[in-house]
């Protein structure tokens, strides 16, 4: 009996004695305060903004590690880990006028539908930040807080994009009403004077002309600027009576041009000459399409060859066999990486904008010219912008205004 | 007939343009579901248009083959290969593989479409050399300023160019990797910002244009 008691007496010292000890080496970990939750702003609502205050013993290896949960309790999954140094107000992707965050504050973006997936728009989630030292041990842990993030209806971060758009627009009608009244002087653009000139020769040779619209769909602007100079195009074909053969790789790309060709020769008083093979369709695939056109390249050996819309890697496969055949040829793109191929195959090249504004060029059509200077504007914008802007970013280097300069940059930055 | 042919597709052109850019600066769910109801709509309209487009391609090639025209035996060619994919498609129910075994349209897929696609790229490399052959004909000032760019590039990616230029250039200073940093940091860079702006300028342009109902041309005239 005595020698249960002592036994006993022995554990339960033991036990206390491991607890004591135990508590001695683990103390409980602290508070983090002044963690909050909000809504993420300007956003379709998936995402939540969590803030609190930095705090600057933190040592170098200090993480701090955010958890979300969907559940009103428990259910924490690991968000976000960073270095006690990141992710302070300033890191948050948003301008100046929709935002602000100071370096004394830690500030994190979490995306919640990467968390938990789609559908969390208008549910409650919970979220609790922990400090660790050396990445592993416990120092500190904030309360859990939550956020009902919601859908915003504008974005502020994209003000400054509106105000030039609504600036574009004020100006483009101001140049259409103007284009009524009297007319505009526009540069002369080699590629497109040359257009007769290939036409004439196509005629002279009783040989084809081969129009490439490219490998963009009917949303791409190329292609659209595309189907305005095969309309142009495409009359003075039937004007000269001479042959013209639209390759597609789009279907609907197809339609489309169907219409317009069709529309065209109607236009000219031609459309005996109108034939539905005029238009036709090739392939949806690049290299299969771009082989095959070769190939009518090749054999048709046409007179004029024009490449006008969006290409890719075939840009340097149809030019360079439209040079070998002996075409006079003529390009467009908007590509600007496809350019350099097209400058050194082609006779003529029109560079982006260019291409854009050939429609209005050929068509001769006071609103559509007018409509060019709004382009012109727009560059004397960005001229004066880039100038002055260069301007007070060097002076703001030069005399250490960090938030002036980055109040300058984020008025030029896409969001 | 003016309402139909003109102002209902002027007035679709408009609205359904005006929701699209303002759903750039609304990010409510609304706005979100919206322009997926419309991508999912393109995506029907190209289904239909695409069974257009076959019908066009093989109305146009059988009609070669009819009229025996010039060069009908490649229009064979078309049927062949339609159906070399097509009926490997249709026999292997549309699966590549089949636990780990390629299926006749694997196999098609791999040994004949591939392979096809692969040697069709790979011609791109002896175009690049041809043309960059006729680059180098220095006939204006612009060709010769393209021509010197180009060379200095050539000569500092190559080990043999590299010894050359140490030997012949090598009192300046000046490495062809930092030459060659330079040309593709500054001059090359500013250019292609330059274009690239003039494309977005035009592109917004060209969009009001059709917007706002003034760039109508693919609807014909009055």
């Amino acid at each position: 009996m005595i020698k249960h008691k002592v036994l006993l007496t022995l554990f339960l010292f033991l036990f206390a004695a491991n607890g004591a000890f135990a508590a001695k080496t683990a103390p409980a970990a602290a508070v983090l305060d002044g963690l909050t939750a909000v809504d993420m702003p300007y956003d379709v609502g998936n995402a939540a903004i969590l803030r609190w205050p930095a705090n600057p013993s933190d040592a170098k290896d200090t993480v701090y590690v955010v958890y979300a949960s969907s559940l009103q309790t428990g259910g924490w999954v690991e968000a976000e880990r960073f270095d006690s140094g990141a992710r302070t107000g300033k890191d948050i992707e948003l301008p100046f006028w929709a935002w602000s965050g100071s370096v004394k504050e830690h500030a994190v973006k979490v995306e919640l539908n990467n968390i938990f997936g789609e559908g969390q728009i208008g549910l409650s989630s919970q979220f609790k930040v922990s400090v660790l030292e050396k990445g592993k041990k416990l120092i500190a842990e904030s309360l859990p807080v939550a956020v009902t993030p919601v859908g915003n209806w504008f974005r502020l971060d994209r003000l400054n994009n509106l105000i030039l758009l609504i600036g574009l627009i004020v100006i483009f009608f101001w140049a259409v009403s103007h284009a009524k009244r009297k007319g505009l002087f526009i540069r002369r653009i080699a590629g497109l004077d040359a257009i007769d000139e290939a036409i004439g020769r196509a005629t002279e040779m009783g040989k084809p002309i081969f129009y490439v619209p490219g490998i963009g769909s009917m949303s791409s602007i190329s292609t659209i600027a595309s189907a305005f100079i095969l309309g142009e195009v495409s009359k003075k074909v039937a004007q000269y009576d001479s042959q013209i053969k639209v390759p597609h790789y789009d279907p609907v790309v197809m339609t489309v041009c169907k219409e317009i060709v069709k529309q065209s020769y109607l236009e000219a008083g031609r459309p005996d000459s109108y034939r539905e093979d005029i238009n036709q369709f090739v392939s949806a695939d690049q290299f299969s399409y771009a082989a095959s056109v070769d190939g009518m390249i090749s054999r048709e050996k046409p007179a004029a060859c024009f490449y006008m819309g969006y290409f890719m890697a075939e840009s340097l496969l149809l030019a360079e066999v439209g040079a070998t055949s002996g075409a006079i040829q003529i390009a467009g793109t908007d590509v600007e990486h496809q350019l350099p191929f097209f400058f050194t195959a082609c006779d003529y090249t029109l560079i982006g904008e260019e291409l854009y504004a050939a429609g209005a060029y050929l068509s001769k059509e006071p609103m559509l010219l007018s409509a060019l200077k709004v382009q012109d504007f727009g560059k004397l914008v960005v001229m004066v912008s880039v100038f002055f802007g260069m301007i007070l970013v060097a002076l703001g280097a030069k005399f250490g205004w960090t938030d002036f300069v980055q109040g300058i940059l984020h008025l030029f930055r896409n969001y | 007939m003016k309402l139909i042919k003109k102002q209902i597709p002027l007035a679709i052109v408009f609205i359904t343009g005006v929701l699209t850019l303002v759903s750039y600066y609304v990010p409510h769910k609304t706005s979100v579901d919206y322009i997926e109801t419309m991508n999912k709509w393109e995506n029907i309209v190209v289904a239909f248009a695409f069974l257009l487009g076959l019908i066009s391609l093989f109305f146009s090639h059988y009609h070669k083959i009819a009229r025996k025209a010039d060069g009908w035996g490649y229009s064979i060619f078309v049927f062949v290969g339609f159906l070399a994919i097509i009926i490997p498609a249709y026999v292997s129910g549309g699966k590549q593989m089949v636990e780990g075994v390629l299926t006749p349209l694997g196999w098609a897929y791999k040994y004949i479409y591939t392979a096809l696609s692969g040697t069709m790229f790979a011609v791109l490399a002896f175009y690049i050399v041809s043309t960059a052959y006729r680059s180098f004909r220095i006939k204006s000032m612009q060709a010769f300023v393209l021509f010197v760019a180009a060379f200095i590039l050539i000569l500092g990616k190559v080990p043999l160019g590299q010894i050359i230029w140490d030997s012949v250039l090598g009192w300046t200073g000046q490495r062809a990797p930092d030459v060659i940093e330079w040309i593709m940091q500054v001059p090359a860079v500013a250019g292609k910002r330059g274009i690239m702006i003039g494309i977005s300028i035009g592109a917004i342009v060209t969009s009001l244009k059709i917007i706002f109902g003034i760039e109508k041309q693919y609807m014909g005239k009055d």
